[in-house]
């Protein structure tokens, strides 16, 4: 059976809230063994996460998928040494906490490298090493307000808004930690050596709002909100339509934007100086939806859809949950699937964002703790004993 | 090493903003990017304040550390010159359709290059009524994965996210993607990988689809993101911070009443529920909210921050960007650096990893349009005769 594209790869998973799991499961998708070790006394963060089932949290059962689950005493002699044994078979150390606790668990970065020198060792921290903020805590709405994210969202004439999924910029953090160790495991295939990898998500998050942030940096203007408007294109919006729905268009290239005026028949359009190029367009961004408002306005959402999808324009509506779980379009693609857990029976969630044609990924459910002790240990100690079916570093 | 994709060659079909978001990753992480461009160039080239020169500032942004050739990639000399291209590179990013010459479609190019990674950037996917349609729509994503249930008020005006977060989130994915293609190519060979827009979405909010799995009880943020109004923070007196008492015991609270000159809040008939709950992402929060606002506008926001974190709470400026540039920590580890342009230096936001033996680092400015169709293909072994030829035909645009 073909495997995913990180099989024979070794994770060794210090991580807890949702970070560091985020990354970790984006690994384990991809075919690598990641073992989620865990304090036994010590609760998980994401268990405190509402909602639950069965004393269980939306977090933890969502967040930690695609991994096994160890309990390793890390202040123990015993529970150290089981650890350091184990980081001899692994290619991959993450941790999402503080530099100093890596310290004081003994998996420090010096440490680690000297026990395996290809190690990919990758640390994750809210605002970086260094720096005045650097021993604040960050999560989420933290690092929306601080970053300037809120700021950019909200209706036209209000203030910035929190995006109230509050877990995207945890979740950005993560793919970034999820890139960056993929990209030193590329790297290591002509060192041979792994290295330290630092990721902050005060970095990781203003990244993923690099076009917003690059427009303030050349012009020194904030943005203003827009409500659905988009800042830099035009016509890119949500157009009410007859029947009192929203259509979504993004006429963001001169073909398209030409293919739109021909669908609703107003070609006067593409004579008008106002509205010659994107930038122009976006310069009288009020005149053009003025024009276009009650246009958009005559007819129903499906004739627009129709009519749109005729001559190529980008455009959509919204769905909501109930009709995403039942879609053509998800379903066909495997965006969408069911995972029996055990505190939470079957639940929906992603197939995740890649598909590969060569090396398919897999999605399973998170562990309870410690659930694959025994096993782990049992693996322990045959690399103890040299009787290991999985030598050191077995990645490539 | 200029950073750990060095060595690597990637060709990128892709315009606007998800396929050159990953061109661009990877070319900071050292891999050589050349970017094909049709003769009228990026769709993305005049985006965003215009201040240095021709090109905007997002296609700055999302464009540096490439090479830029123009060409039609659908003529027949042109789609030539991309195949051959295309014969020495590791990895290919294409938007869907980006052209439409059969020897440039993925199927072909991997028949005849199997160690080829070949990423098709969609909108929706490559499977079902709207398979393979180009990566263009933002709002169209946000708009089919419900992204905007999580703003604005219910019933108002649809309110969009402010960041391009589908398109970033698809660049973001292809670029993993990639990378994890790169490691298994020498056992498992090339392949092609399929990235959309709306599934990059769906992913990245998937912890709702769990959330709504029959939970123990309806609430939380993951579940009243759906209802909450919005959100704009607690005002001081000069501005709006975030605010969360997450974790807070009594005694604590009782001192941030006393600090904050708030013992008046005793009195209202919904001290109950406003000394209970908690701020920030508590069930009742914006309920509570004016109590909080009526209390510490008297305060300015420096006061208000030092002392809640004194008294336990957790408070945070709400920045615009300008304010995050210029704070302290940004500058401290030199987010913003300036990258030297034609037009002069312009700041860019260094790369988000550090790689303490393979630094990765902005290899050059957003390309002019064709600016490198010299240098990449007689790197490619066309002869300086053929080179003139293509450009005296114009073949090659924009030289």
């Amino acid at each position: 059976m073909a495997e995913g594209p990180l099989s024979g790869i070794r994770v060794f998973d210090l991580t807890l809230a949702m970070v560091g799991p985020w990354a970790s499961m984006q690994l384990g998708a991809m075919g690598a063994d990641v073992i989620h070790i865990e304090q036994p006394d010590q609760r998980p963060g994401a268990f405190m996460v509402p909602p639950t089932i069965n004393g269980t949290s939306i977090g933890y059962i969502s967040w930690n998928m695609n991994k096994r689950g160890m309990t390793i005493d890390l202040k123990s002699p015993e529970g150290r040494a089981n650890a350091y044994e184990l980081l001899k078979t692994c290619d991959v150390f993450l941790m999402n906490m503080r530099p100093d606790v890596a310290a004081r668990l003994g998996v420090d970065y010096e440490t680690v490298a000297q026990i395996n020198p290809r190690i990919v060792y990758c640390t994750v921290t809210g605002w970086g090493q260094t720096g005045p903020m650097r021993e604040l805590p960050g999560a989420d709405g933290q690092v929306q307000y601080f970053t300037g994210g809120s700021d950019a969202n909200g209706a036209e004439g209000e203030s910035g808004e929190i995006y109230r999924h509050s877990t995207q910029f945890d979740s950005t953090t993560g793919n970034y930690a999820c890139m960056s160790i993929l990209m030193a495991l590329v790297g290591r295939k002509k060192t041979g050596k792994g290295q330290r990898i630092d990721i902050s998500m005060l970095k990781a998050t203003t990244a993923m709002q690099t076009p917003r942030i690059a427009e303030y940096l050349m012009s020194k203007q904030s943005p203003t909100r827009l409500g659905n408007k988009a800042q830099s294109t035009a016509p890119d919006r949500a157009f009410p339509t007859a029947d009192r729905r929203e259509l979504g268009v993004s006429a963001t290239s001169e073909e398209e934007w030409q293919a739109l005026c021909k669908a609703i028949g107003h070609l006067e359009f593409l004579e008008d100086p106002r509205f010659a190029t994107n930038t122009d367009r976006v310069d009288h961004r009020d005149e053009l939806y003025a024009a276009l408002d009650p246009i958009f306005a005559s007819m129903p959402l499906d004739y627009w859809v129709l009519e749109l999808n005729k001559v190529g324009v980008p455009n959509g509506r919204a769905m909501r949950w109930d009709e995403i779980r039942h879609n053509d379009q998800v379903l066909e693609n495997n965006y969408i699937g069911p995972v029996e857990t055990k505190d939470w029976g079957k639940v929906w969630t992603s197939m995740g964002p890649w598909h590969f044609s060569n090396t398919p990924t897999r999605w399973f459910r998170t562990p309870a703790i410690g659930e694959h002790n025994d096993e782990i240990l049992e693996e322990i100690e045959a690399h103890r004993a040299g009787q290991s079916s999985q030598p050191a570093g077995r990645g490539q | 090493m200029a950073g750990p994709l060095e060595g690597f060659r990637v060709i990128e079909l892709a315009e606007g903003v998800a396929g050159p978001y990953c061109g661009s990753a990877l070319g900071d992480a050292g891999a050589d990017v050349i970017k094909i461009e049709k003769p009228a160039g990026d769709r993305a080239r005049g985006w965003g304040s215009r201040a240095k020169g021709d090109l905007g500032a997002v296609f700055q942004s999302i464009n540096r550390s490439t090479r830029s050739i123009a060409l039609d990639p659908d003529s027949a000399e042109g789609a030539a010159i991309v195949k051959k291209l295309i014969a020495g590179a590791d990895v290919v990013v294409a938007d869907a359709g980006f052209t439409k010459h059969p020897d440039l479609q993925p199927e072909a190019l991997l028949a005849a290059q199997p160690k080829l990674i070949y990423v098709n950037l969609t909108e929706f996917g490559e499977e079902g009524p709207q398979a393979n349609l180009p990566p263009y729509g933002e709002l169209v994503a946000q708009l089919a994965s419900e992204a905007t249930t999580s703003l604005g008020n219910i019933g108002e005006a649809t309110v969009r996210l402010g960041n391009d977060n589908a398109s970033m989130y698809a660049g973001i994915f292809a670029t993993q993607a990639i990378c994890a293609a790169l490691f298994a190519v020498d056992q498992q060979g090339g392949q092609k990988i399929d990235v959309s827009l709306f599934g990059a979405m769906l992913f990245m909010r998937s912890t709702l689809w769990v959330a709504l799995s029959n939970p123990d009880f309806w609430w939380g943020f993951h579940l009243d993101s759906y209802v909450k109004p919005p959100e704009y923070g607690y005002m001081c007196s000069d501005g709006a911070i975030m605010l969360s008492l997450n974790g807070v015991t009594q005694e604590q609270r009782d001192a941030i009443y006393k600090e904050f000159d708030m013992e008046w809040v005793r009195d209202d008939p919904m001290f109950k529920m406003f000394n209970e709950d908690t701020a920030g992402v508590g069930r009742y929060a914006h309920v509570v909210r004016p109590l909080w606002d009526k209390g510490l506008s008297k305060f300015p926001m420096d006061h208000v921050i030092t002392k809640m974190r004194e008294l336990g709470g957790q408070a945070w400026p709400k920045n615009t960007y300008e304010m995050m540039v210029n704070s302290d920590q940004v500058k401290f580890i030199k987010m913003v650096q300036p990258v030297e342009t034609p037009e002069g230096p312009l700041d860019q936001m260094v790369p988000p990893w550090e790689f303490a033996d393979t630094p990765a680092e902005i290899q050059r400015p957003a390309p002019r349009l064709g600016e490198h169709a010299a240098d990449v293909l007689t790197e490619a072994g066309f002869t300086a005769a053929e080179v003139a030829a293509f450009k005296s035909r114009g073949v090659l645009a924009n030289t």
